[in-house]
């Protein structure tokens, strides 16, 4: 389990996390990844993280969840 | 002259201005940290093999639906339910419009438009720019959007259906709809465009309208729901799967959707 941390800026959004993530799972352009919040919700491509953060962090803490699974086809 | 320090007044009048600046500096420097970004780490871990495979069946996706549609009259989202007469089957309905921007060269203006329509579609997300914006002509095209969520008892999923048109009754065609898709899955479209959107007969409206293509919704809830269905027994399907797939065709749910989870509910969330 790699617990290593990066500083992102809260105007960052979903997509730009979706970028990151893929790029250090080595995921192909064309693979699809995408992130939940409260295993329940998939907040839009534009959604900035800092928004997300304070409408669902708690804690001091917001969780996500990534999935790899193709969504369509 | 010099002062008692041995310097010039004329360098401790710079010394205090530096001073100021190095001031100023800081303060903004703590504003910034009161802002401050984000840190986020990262756990990597395997999807669970053998997960349960999550099935929708008709009665669930009719309570989804109603949950669904509660909430869009809440927030003035816009979603309805609508039932079909002879069939007694019901289906999700919404339509928006959707403002774009074309831009049309000068040298373009005077020509069919018609013609222009055809070729300048390709222009239609590009930026504009300084040395664009002299003498670029921008028109707004707007496009009304119906998007139908109807239930698949073949595949026991929500399908996603929907069509587009502009104001003057033209329909888009298949081409002028993927090229509309969100950049982000642009990739993932040009691998494979045929097994995305496609154009169907409407089930219940008999009328052509484009589809998701739901062979792999089955397979993406089971995988983000990963574990029992007991346990996610209050999960709105629905907005699981709308959210994560009704980007790929400009249909975004508000944030607000996602308060509908259980898990995050307090008294003081429910009292809004």
């Amino acid at each position: 389990m790699r617990t290593k941390k990066w500083a992102v800026e809260r105007t960052r959004t979903i997509q730009g996390l979706v970028d990151f993530i893929k790029k250090f799972l080595k995921l192909m352009a064309s693979e699809q990844l995408f992130i939940y919040v409260n295993q329940s919700f998939a907040p839009s491509p534009d959604q900035e993280v800092g928004t997300l953060y304070e409408c669902f962090g708690s804690d001091g803490k917001l969780v996500l969840h990534y999935c790899k699974t193709q969504a369509w086809g | 002259m010099r002062d008692g320090a041995g310097r010039r007044p004329e360098r401790r009048e710079e010394e205090e201005e530096e001073e100021k600046e190095e001031k100023e500096r800081r303060k903004r420097k703590r504003r910034r940290s009161a802002r401050a970004d984000l840190q986020f780490s990262l756990q990597v871990s395997c999807s669970m093999a053998g997960g349960e495979e999550f099935f929708l069946d008709e009665k669930r996706f009719k309570q989804c639906c109603e949950d669904f549609v509660k909430h869009s009259q809440q927030i003035g989202d816009g979603w309805e339910w609508r039932t079909s007469k002879d069939l007694g089957d019901g289906y999700l309905s919404k339509t928006h419009f959707q403002v774009r921007n074309r831009h049309i060269p000068p040298d373009l203006k005077e020509k069919n438009s018609d013609n222009t329509e055809q070729m300048l579609f390709a222009h239609i997300e590009e930026p504009l720019d300084d040395s664009q914006a002299a003498g670029v002509c921008s028109t707004e095209e707007v496009v009304r959007y119906e998007y139908h969520v109807l239930y698949s008892s073949s595949y026991q999923v929500p399908v996603l259906y929907f069509r587009a048109c502009f104001l003057d009754g033209r329909p888009l065609t298949l081409d002028e709809v993927w090229g509309s898709v969100h950049a982000s899955y642009q990739d993932r479209l040009q691998e494979g465009p045929w097994d995305t959107i496609t154009q169907q007969e409407h089930p219940i409206l008999g009328q052509p309208f484009f589809v998701l293509h739901p062979c792999r919704t089955n397979e993406f809830i089971s995988a983000v729901l990963g574990g029992s269905q007991e346990r996610h027994r209050h999960t709105n399907y629905i907005i699981l799967w709308l959210s994560t797939v009704g980007p790929v065709v400009g249909l975004n749910l508000p944030l607000s959707y996602a308060k509908l989870a259980p898990e995050q509910s307090t008294d003081a969330d429910l009292a809004e």
